[in-house]
């Protein structure tokens, strides 16, 4: 069963997700709180990592960077859920290494489409 | 031997017939001899020679005789020999063909040797062997077949007696051939078989009919086998001889059969058993079968009848009324078809039923007959139907707040949720009706299936009148499912519209109804009091939104006509500029103009008259006269020349002013009596400034020319006129032109022909760090080329430049590096200086500084950026989870708690939009206060309660001290919100444990309010702007906010009359202080 981490200051979104892919047999760790956010990625080392930008504490960019500087770390896939919505932003992202950047408000389904596709992919 | 040999016989028949003729021959020959001896004897005596050769005689002749029977004998032989060589060979063939064909062989062929009779006799029999051997290979190839056939035979003579069987026969019942033959049939069936075959048999074969019926035979072993017997009389020389049968083995038919029965019944126990109705129909719709539940909950009879008529009670095929019929479909298709019907059961009730049809199919793939399923799914068809409609309520909500937040054109808006309203309530139609400014009508200005020609005739309805009119005045939602039987519409023109199912919804402002929805269907609608609930909060919320873009669209008009005011400002000073420019290099204003004018013209006197307010006219400036610059020369109505100058709008001459007796002369002037006088009427546009005007003591003719210069000089003269209103005071110190490019806040840079600076402003000189002294007399190009971060900006401003002296206006934005090394977006604006026969003879630059206009902008992206920023968190929950919902996602019992999120998450979108809008109320003046004597400490109680989960959840501490405020006269709701707001931030600010203190007193006229907390303070840079809109701090990223709260809180404190004041350190903490002044409650 493949393993995602969800981490998002805004308890619905934690639900939603958890939610559509749990229906999908993948197994859904959620975060609330981004600070030991890294070491709980470390721990679990997951297929893959939604996160959302703007959060107190450490920001979802900084998580990405952080990830993406770990040799342990930095083949897993990220996904930035935000609603950050302008170019820059969604550049800036792809800049720090995220692998897919979704903008707030997002299709649930669309969004397990996009697990579904980038976890096929990485077992493949 | 004889009898065997035909030899033989012949050849003893031979000697026979050589004896019968050689014996009485030699017989004869014997007599004769002797005869002739005798007579010869008597002749010679009878001698002993003659007695001896009489005695010899006869054995001589014997002996003589002998060899040649002998030879006669043998030669009988012979010749019989070789006359019977033939035949005897032919005999022997036809003997060996004979024993061949008794030995069974029928290959044999004789060997034909003679040509006679016996040849022919062989020749037959060759063909005769032939033809046997073709007859018994034909026999015995018809042998082989009854002994190959699988079925057994039988063949039973006239009296029932077997007369023979086949292997089959063995086979299948036990008997051996020879244990069957001769005995009865009758032998072979038990009582009952043989009454059938007694009964069906035997008089057919008397007949001598063909005959095939089943029977059962009794095996050798006691097994009554079934069989079935088809037989055929048998006709020898047209005389019945018996009976040849086939007995087919019908074993397994009979199985066969039986399970068929069986399934029959298990088919029928099966669809009896099934609770759901299960119809079978033919081509013409007729129900050919149905189950026990058919029979018994659809109407009777039902077999036969068209299927049609079973489950709707209609005489013609359901989809005649639109209906989606599944037994046509499938007969179309060929394949199962499943839809949803709407039926009757027997006493007439509405059901639902689930239909799957599907194809019987014949053996040659055609479908026969359809067999229909039908589900009652009427409790789930509700349940679904009612999913759907909130579902549909649901999306239609959605989409009409969407609409509302998208969009701010009435049009669209009220199309578009007109048309969600028809199809989430799924109507027919409906229209919208907006109550007029008179108050008095309404009139229709949306509709959907309302034709023109309608809304033309009845889409004025009087307030009060008719079914809308009332809503409009009740503001209650009116829903009838039958207004057409409905009292209320008795009077009404809706009776002769043919609507149903008819609603009308108040659209409700916040103090009046603004109009009414009308939605109708043409069949019968009933309105559940959930639709009427939806209805009611859409009409509610139309209302508001129509209210906000109202208030949207007055904010644009204000804003568009404060550019525009702005816009056109700027360009009167700029041509002021432009001309003033110019008449700087005339050198003198009035009263210097008029003694150049006087001494120009050789007159004997020159005066300025001005009009003042009141249309007097003053003296403004004269060549001889003393002036005060207040003096009424001629009041108001009085007939003067100058008066008349200006009536007409040319200069006028009047060649001898004392025979000119209309005009009014003021005394002075007529004193020094003068002959030829010429007024010009001095003019800004339409507007009269006033007009000057020459004195000759003696006659004085002016030539065109002359007239066309004083007119120029009138020009300039007026708009010097009229701009020293303004800057009389800073004309008299400095100079009329340089005033005015100094009080200019924006630079102003103009050259000369020859791109030569002629002169800057102060501003040009502050923002560029250029002084005017080092300015001008330089090219544009040599005064930039302090360095090249400002190329740019120069070669910009140069081609601005190129295209002034060119006649032409030129704008263009760009970027100046300024003194202190602040960058600024500059508007250039370059504009040709015209001298008076409109040539250019220069040309004026301003550089206005459009940083303002720039933040603006940005603000507004900002705005936009935020709004749209913030308002997608909680869009992803009402977006994301109606979509998860639809889906089927959310089990049952969590479908609540969705629900609930996107409400919460609803109101959050609302409570941002409601912001956004108090502070745009607020800031456009159209909020008033309604002010009220407020007790501080209850209300900062009922505030504080508000947090408590708040407080609890981050284990903050608030304290709160209220000394002796007294009545304090204010707007309680705003100073809430205001209050709201600050102990907002000072939470969602701070970490948790933190402690909030508020100090609410009197601080001699103005009420002090103190919110302190101990969070995570403000960095200075931020604090000048914190009232901004949408400026979120350093702490922005981390906390969820629209930027809004604080721009909403200093709006409401300086409707207040109050100031604000907010201290804050980096990691410490924040103090903000409020001062509002006490006020008496009448005010």
């Amino acid at each position: 069963m493949s393993k995602v981490i969800v981490i998002d200051d805004e308890p619905f979104i934690l639900m939603m997700i958890e939610d559509k892919l749990k229906r999908s047999k993948i197994d859904v760790i959620t975060l609330r709180e981004s600070n030991n956010a890294v070491e709980v990625i470390r721990k679990e080392l997951p297929d893959l990592i939604i996160l959302d930008w703007m959060m107190p504490e450490i920001n979802g960019l900084e998580i990405c960077k952080l990830m993406k500087n770990d040799p342990d770390l930095n083949n897993i896939p990220v996904f930035m859920l935000t609603a950050k919505g302008q170019d820059s932003d969604e550049k800036l992202g792809f800049q720090c290494g995220v692998d897919r950047y979704i903008t707030k408000p997002f299709s649930p389904k669309s969004l397990l489409a996009m697990v579904l596709e980038t976890l096929g992919k990485d077992k493949s | 031997m004889f009898r065997k040999k035909i030899i033989y016989k012949l050849i003893s028949l031979l000697l026979l017939f050589a004896l019968i003729i050689m014996v009485p021959y030699s017989l004869t020959i014997l007599n004769q001899a002797s005869r002739m001896i005798e007579e010869h004897g008597e002749r010679v005596n009878q001698s002993d020679e003659y007695v001896r050769l009489q005695e010899t005689f006869v054995p001589r002749l014997v002996e003589q005789m002998v060899p040649y029977a002998i030879y006669i004998l043998i030669l009988a032989i012979m010749m019989a020999m070789f006359f019977m060589r033939n035949m005897l060979i032919s005999m022997k063939e036809l003997q060996r063909g004979s024993q061949a064909l008794k030995d069974g062989n029928l290959d044999i062929n004789l060997k034909i040797v003679s040509n006679d009779e016996l040849g022919y006799v062989t020749k037959t029999f060759n063909e005769m062997a032939t033809a046997l051997k073709e007859k018994t290979i034909e026999l015995q190839k018809k042998d082989t077949y009854i002994k190959a056939m699988l079925d057994p035979i039988w063949v039973v003579d006239n009296n029932n007696n077997l007369l023979d069987v086949n292997p089959a026969f063995t086979r299948l019942f036990g008997y051996s051939r020879d244990e069957v033959t001769g005995s009865s049939i009758y032998d072979f069936f038990d009582e009952k078989n043989a009454a059938i075959m007694h009964a069906s048999l035997h008089e057919k074969r008397e007949e001598g009919i063909s005959s095939i019926y089943e029977i059962s035979i009794l095996a050798k072993d006691g097994s009554l086998i079934p069989v079935l017997i088809s037989g055929g009389p048998i006709y020898i020389n047209d005389r019945i001889y018996g009976k040849i049968s086939v007995l087919k083995d019908f074993r397994e038919q009979s199985e066969l059969r039986t399970a068929l029965r069986q399934s029959r019944d298990y088919l029928a126990t099966i669809m009896d058993s099934i609770q759901d109705e299960l119809l079978v129909i033919d081509r013409d719709y007729k129900v050919v079968k149905a189950n026990k539940a058919a029979t018994l909950n659809l109407r009777s009879p039902i077999i036969g009848e068209p299927c049609h008529a079973v489950s709707h009670g209609m005489y013609r095929p359901c989809w005649t009324e639109g209906q989606e019929c599944p037994v046509k479909a499938v007969f179309r298709t060929g394949r199962s078809h499943r839809t949803t019907h709407r039926h009757l059961d027997l006493s007439g009730d509405l059901k639902y039923h689930e239909v799957v049809a599907s194809p019987i199919r014949d053996s040659s793939g055609d479908v026969k007959n359809v067999v229909e399923l039908l589900r009652d799914v009427t409790e789930r068809a509700k349940n679904e139907e009612e999913i759907s409609r909130k579902n549909r309520e649901l999306v239609a909500l959605n989409s009409i707040s969407g609409i509302f937040s998208r969009s701010l054109s009435p049009d669209e808006i009220f199309t578009e949720v007109l048309d969600k309203m028809i199809e989430m309530m799924n109507m027919d139609g409906g229209g919208i009706f907006f109550i007029n400014e008179t108050g008095k009508e309404m009139i229709c200005r949306y509709h959907r299936c309302i034709s023109d020609e309608y809304v033309k005739k009845l889409g004025r309805i009087r307030v009060g009148e008719d079914i809308p009119g009332k809503v409009a005045v009740s503001g209650q939602i009116v829903t009838s499912s039958n207004i057409l039987k409905d009292i209320r519409s008795e009077k009404s023109q809706i009776r002769y519209s043919g609507m149903k199912g008819y609603c009308c919804i108040p659209i409700k402002g916040k103090a009046k109804i603004l109009g009414v929805f009308c939605l109708f269907n043409f069949k019968p609608h009933v309105f559940t009091s959930e639709e009427e609930n939806i209805l009611k909060s859409i009409g509610d919320m139309t209302g508001i939104a129509l209210e906000n873009i109202k208030l949207y669209e007055e904010m644009r008009a204000l804003y568009e006509y404060q550019r525009k005011r702005r816009e056109e400002e700027h360009a009167q000073l700029l041509s002021l500029s432009t001309t003033l420019g110019s008449a700087v290099e005339l050198k003198s204003i009035t009263g210097h103009i008029l003694v150049l004018l006087k001494d120009f013209f050789r007159a004997d006197f020159a005066w300025l008259l001005v009009s003042d307010d009141d249309r007097n006219f003053i003296l403004k400036s004269a060549t001889a006269i003393k002036s005060t610059g207040t003096e009424i020369i001629y009041r108001q109505g009085t007939s003067s020349i100058e008066g008349y100058s200006i009536e007409k709008r040319m200069p006028t001459v009047i060649q001898d002013i004392r025979s000119a007796d209309k005009f009014y002369i003021h005394p002075e002037i007529s004193a020094l009596s003068f002959y030829t006088v010429a007024s010009v009427p001095m003019y800004i546009g339409d507007k009269s400034v006033g007009a000057y005007a020459l004195y000759y003591h003696s006659r004085k003719d002016f030539k065109e020319e002359e007239i066309h210069f004083l007119q120029i000089i009138a020009n300039f003269l007026a708009v010097a006129i009229e701009r020293s209103d303004f800057y009389l005071s800073v004309i008299m110190e400095r100079g009329l032109s340089d005033a005015i490019l100094q009080s200019v806040t924006d630079s102003i840079l103009t050259v000369d022909n020859n791109r030569r600076v002629i002169s800057v402003n102060r501003a040009f000189e502050r923002n560029s760090g250029i002084s005017s002294q080092e300015a001008v007399g330089l090219t544009v190009r040599e005064v930039f080329n302090g360095g090249d971060e400002n190329a740019d900006f120069r070669m910009m401003l140069e081609a601005c430049l190129e295209k002034a002296l060119a006649g032409k206006n030129a704008n263009a934005e760009g970027v100046m590096i300024m003194a202190y090394g602040n960058t600024t977006p500059l508007l250039i604006s370059s504009d040709p200086v015209l001298d008076a026969d409109g040539k250019v003879i220069g040309a004026v630059n301003l550089l206005r500084d459009i940083s303002r206009e720039k933040e603006l902008d940005g603000m507004k992206t900002g705005l936009i950026r935020s709004v749209s920023h913030e308002f997608r968190t909680p869009l992803s929950a009402i977006v994301g989870m109606t979509e998860m919902m639809l889906d089927g996602d959310i089990e049952e019992k969590k479908v609540r708690k969705y629900l609930g999120i996107i409400l919460n998450e609803g109101i959050r979108l609302s409570n941002m939009v409601s912001d956004l809008l108090s502070i745009a109320k607020i800031e456009s003046g159209k909020e008033s206060l309604k002010l009220i004597s407020i007790d501080m400490e209850a209300l900062l109680i009922r505030v504080i309660e508000n947090f408590s989960s708040l407080i609890e959840k981050k284990g903050a501490s608030v304290k709160y001290t209220v000394k002796e405020t007294g009545d304090f006269v204010g707007d309680e709701g705003k100073l809430k919100q205001l209050l709201v707001n600050f102990i907002d931030n000072s939470m969602a600010f701070s970490d948790a444990g933190c402690s909030i203190e508020i100090t609410v007193s009197r601080k001699e006229d103005e009420l002090e309010i103190i919110i302190a907390d101990n969070g995570w303070g403000i960095p200075e840079e931020d604090l000048p702007r914190l009232s901004e809109r949408f400026f979120r701090g350093l702490h922005g990223e981390k906390v969820k906010g629209t930027g809004l709260g604080l721009s909403l809180c200093s709006e409401i404190i300086r409707m207040h009359d109050g100031r604000m004041d907010i201290k804050s350190k980096l990691g410490k903490g924040t103090e903000v202080v409020l001062y509002m002044p006490y006020r008496r409650q009448s005010e």
